[in-house]
């Protein structure tokens, strides 16, 4: 389970002080999926990066139990210059698991052919995004932290993605970030909604995806209203 | 295993994959990536020999120019490279940031023992294949010669991670680091010794901790060298406060760290 006290986050900007999440308290059980729904920007990538622990809080705490995978996503651990193989050594070993059994199963998943032995920079995002999820799969977490990434490529990887995801639904919890609602009700049971640096649970993506949907437009009327004045 | 011994643990698997990963990243790319570590304090060697011999400067007592000068340049040279390396940890490494189990700190002690390493295995091939060459190898103290190296690199990682730190706050620290670099190298004893110098000099260059950690590797090195100026616990005091400063930095800028 996860669960996040009072976390708040300020980047300094140039023209000041950003408040990118604002007092966030919330409770995430074990083995249920929860989505993040948002707009670009919103914090959701950055809240994630909090509930993993690769970003510290400006204030409060998370408290985690069970190993937390890294937010899967495009922008990824990977070092460019090392190849798809040599990433997912280190991240085998810094996660204490079997490099070969790593290495081969993310070879596997990932499907991208002979370019798993090229540097990470020649590879396209959509490549990336195989090796990184292919890798988070072939290492065991308790959660799964992923960004956005079910969104890219093709539906035959998206499909791969869902499965390997339901075969894990038993085991494994997942909190997915994403600013689309299709992915979102595919993948998730609850959802939260990221606005303004608050967060809001809803018990279904549905009813999530109401209270985006009238923001936007709410923010739509707003900016004509502003235009026209 | 308890909660610290399994901390511990999982400590040392992240630094050693980060070292390892560094090796393939520094020394991979070429595979004359690690002669690079040999040629560089070769060429310099080389040059300062040349420079001597035209100047008709001969070594101190007991010393020739090779091993003298080689006392000199390698704990120079794994000072600074360790200071620059680890000033550069975190931008240099910041994709591993992603993986929440890799901190800052993990890419600062990776890099100090990383270079420290590299520079004792140069210094024993350098010393040691001169030693070969002349079928004659004597060494006054090896623990004093090595204690010599291994401060010279800690005070490299203590400055560095304070600068390292500080380059979190402002892009100007990473320009003025040449700065800092430039005199010490005519203030750290790689070509003179303490001893033959003028009293007002001396007192001068005993300031810098560096000048200490290279007497020290020469005081250890040669039976005919003995320097009464230079003491360890200078350079470790030197230690102690810029690692207090750089770790307490570490603490405050950790959640200002930025992964994009």
């Amino acid at each position: 389970m996860i669960e996040l006290k009072n976390i708040t986050k300020l980047y300094r900007t140039k023209t000041g002080e950003n408040l990118v999440l604002d007092d966030i308290s919330v409770f995430f059980r074990a083995r249920e999926s929860v989505g993040i729904l948002g707009r670009n920007g919103a914090g959701k990538s950055t809240l994630l990066r909090i509930i993993g622990g690769a970003e510290m809080p400006t204030y409060g705490e998370v408290i985690r139990t069970g190993q937390v995978s890294w937010p899967i996503g495009f922008a990824g651990g990977f070092s460019p210059s090392l190849s798809g193989e040599e990433n997912c050594k280190f991240a085998a070993r810094i996660y204490n698991a079997d490099i070969d059994q790593v290495i081969d199963e993310t070879r596997d998943f990932a499907d991208i052919g002979d370019y798993f032995f090229e540097p990470v920079r020649t590879y396209s995002s959509g490549m990336r995004a195989r090796l990184a999820f292919g890798l988070s799969m072939a290492i065991d977490f308790d959660i799964y932290l992923v960004d956005e990434i079910t969104a890219v490529g093709d539906a035959n990887f998206r499909e791969k993605c869902q499965r390997a995801f339901d075969a894990r639904r038993e085991r494994s919890s997942l909190i997915m970030v994403s600013h689309a609602i299709e992915t979102l009700q595919k993948y998730c049971t609850r959802c939260a909604l990221m606005l303004d640096g608050k967060l809001t649970v809803y018990n279904s993506v549905d009813a999530a995806a109401r209270v985006y949907d009238r923001s936007l437009k709410l923010k739509g009327k707003k900016e004509s209203a502003q235009k026209a004045g | 295993m308890s909660t610290l011994s399994r901390g511990l643990s999982s400590q040392f698997e992240v630094i050693w994959a980060v070292m390892l990963r560094e090796t393939l990243t520094r020394f991979g790319a070429h595979s004359f990536g690690y002669l690079w570590a040999l040629l560089e304090p070769l060429l310099m060697i080389f040059t300062f020999w040349v420079l001597m011999t035209i100047a008709h400067r001969p070594a101190p007592p007991g010393m020739d120019i090779f091993t003298f000068l080689c006392t000199g340049i390698v704990p120079y040279n794994l000072f600074t490279n360790t200071a620059n390396k680890v000033a550069d940890s975190i931008n240099g490494n910041r994709p591993l940031l992603y993986y929440p189990l890799v901190q800052p700190l993990d890419l600062v002690f990776a890099r100090t023992i990383l270079e420290i390493a590299t520079y004792g295995a140069v210094f024993i091939i350098l010393m040691g294949g001169h030693a070969l060459y002349h079928h004659h190898l004597e060494v006054d103290d090896a623990l004093v010669a090595s204690m010599g190296l291994l401060v010279a690199g800690l005070l490299g990682a203590s400055l560095g991670m304070v600068l390292c730190m500080l380059g979190q706050y402002s892009k100007f620290v990473d320009r003025a680091r040449g700065f800092i670099f430039r005199p010490l190298f005519w203030l750290s004893g790689v070509f003179y010794t303490v001893a033959h110098l003028p009293e007002k000099a001396r007192d001068a260059v005993l300031v810098n901790p560096v000048l200490h950690c290279v007497e020290l590797v020469r005081a250890g090195w040669f039976k005919s060298y003995h320097d009464t100026y230079v003491t360890v616990t200078y350079p470790l005091l030197f230690i102690l406060v810029l690692g207090f400063i750089g770790l307490s930095l570490e603490r405050a800028v950790r959640t200002r760290i930025e992964l994009t």
